[in-house]
């Protein structure tokens, strides 16, 4: 893994990867690893960038109206509502299937002896194929003077790439905005301290998201990198 | 001509916003501006009608379905469609049953050898490309070749090797040096 740290070696993988060299297993290992690397996505587009207009040269070739026909089909069955305006786009799309898995965690949680509260509230969040990454959990917060959720790592994922870090951002649903909950540390199993103006609005949360950031969080006050995992919030 | 291909991107941009939002018809709209394009780079590379058209349709979908993700990818908006088709077509080549076999191979490996072939001249006259086309042509042959076969055609190292008849360590040199040199003559100014 530390040779992918060599960046005469990450240069060359990228460009590879863009002109299709890179190939089986190799190839969807370095797909992984973009996900979690934005500085290594960067190389990526600069390669893209430089490489594609090559397709120009391919000449435009009309395809049949069979293809238009299929894909307006696929489309139209489709629902997206209106959307949130913003990067609320983004969050569109937590797998439903999850809910399942959801409940059955949550019980498995309500019933563990532990020597804090019960909690109130729990979400696991999926990585980008559908797999719980992360559970969190929160006790009420009206009982608490000093807020927390609780992060535990349910499946190994990819370690931040350095210079990275990762922030979890609570989703209120609706139109509002995310709002940053604070940057998780690499612990399978830790609690992250909340601002107290944050409490009240948990027990209110739909959703929670992590995204990839610079170090010391996002500069903006919104997420600005790849988001890794998603999870919609239960109550107990 | 500058003008015209920017009018395009910003168009393309505000098209995609639109599907974002869950317009279809600015998706019918981006179809009708980009799906020959798109369509042309799979049949290369595919160098098949029915799978050509199984992959674009997918990426369509997808298109349609991660349009509000594009303002995040910070890339012009054809650039992000068309590595969308190239990588599935790649996806597409990955299945084993796939393999299309050497005389399926319905390329004009020569003209990439030429100065002044058909593609490569179709590349120096489209704006975008002028400045890559200059530079592809200040590879040698083989490096000009081996990339485009690779680029252009879909082939691995390996196919690419069979084709030109070469060893596989030669054709790797080739490649990784023609994109190193590309890199440094696409960085100076023209």
């Amino acid at each position: 893994m530390a040779s992918y740290k060599n960046p005469e070696l990450r240069e060359k993988l990228a460009a590879e990867y863009v002109i299709g060299t890179l190939r089986g297993r190799a190839r969807a290992r370095f797909e992984a690893l973009q996900r979690y690397d934005p500085a290594l996505r960067r190389t990526v587009a600069e390669w893209e960038a430089r490489l594609t207009p090559l397709s120009a040269a391919a000449g435009e070739i009309a395809p049949p109206p069979r293809l238009w026909q299929a894909v307006a089909r696929r489309i139209a069955g489709s629902r997206r509502g209106a959307s949130a305006g913003g990067g609320l786009a983004f969050w569109r799309g937590l797998a439903v299937a999850s809910t399942a898995f959801v409940l059955i965690l949550a019980t498995f949680i309500g019933v563990a002896p532990r020597p804090e509260p019960p909690m109130a509230m729990v979400a696991v969040m999926n990585d980008e194929r559908g797999q719980p990454a992360l559970v969190v959990s929160w006790p009420p917060m009206k009982a608490m003077r000093e807020p927390y959720v609780r992060v535990k790592v349910v499946q190994e994922h990819p370690v931040m790439a350095p210079g990275t870090t990762w922030e979890m951002w609570m989703l209120p649903g609706g139109k509002e905005a995310p709002v940053s909950l604070g940057l998780i540390t690499t612990d399978a199993d830790q609690s992250m301290r909340l601002r107290p103006a944050l409490a009240s609005r948990m027990e209110g949360a739909w959703g929670l998201a992590m995204s990839v950031e610079p170090k010391g969080g996002s500069p903006t006050g919104a997420p600005t990198g790849p988001v890794i995992f998603k999870g919609q919030c239960v109550k107990l | 001509m500058t003008a015209e291909k920017d009018d395009l991107a910003a168009r393309l941009v505000d098209l995609l916003a639109q599907c974002a939002l869950g317009n279809q018809r600015a998706f019918a709209d981006l179809y009708g501006l980009t799906s020959a394009k798109l369509f042309g780079v799979a049949l290369r590379i595919l160098r098949r009608q029915d799978w050509a058209e199984e992959v674009v349709q997918e990426c369509f979908v997808s298109i349609w379905s991660h349009a509000g993700d594009y303002a995040v990818q910070k890339s012009a908006p054809l650039t992000w469609m068309t590595s969308i088709v190239r990588n599935r077509c790649l996806d597409w080549l990955r299945r084993p049953q796939q393999e299309a076999t050497g005389d399926e191979y319905d390329i004009a490996v020569e003209a990439w050898q030429d100065e002044a072939p058909g593609p490569l001249e179709r590349l120096a006259a489209s704006s975008e490309a002028a400045a890559l086309a200059r530079c592809l042509q200040q590879l040698e042959g083989k490096q000009r070749q081996s990339i485009m076969l690779a680029f252009f055609h879909g082939l691995s190292h390996s196919e690419v090797a069979g084709h030109m008849k070469q060893p596989l360590g030669t054709v790797k040199t080739w490649v990784r040096r023609g994109l190193e040199r590309l890199k440094t003559c696409l960085g100076a100014p023209a």
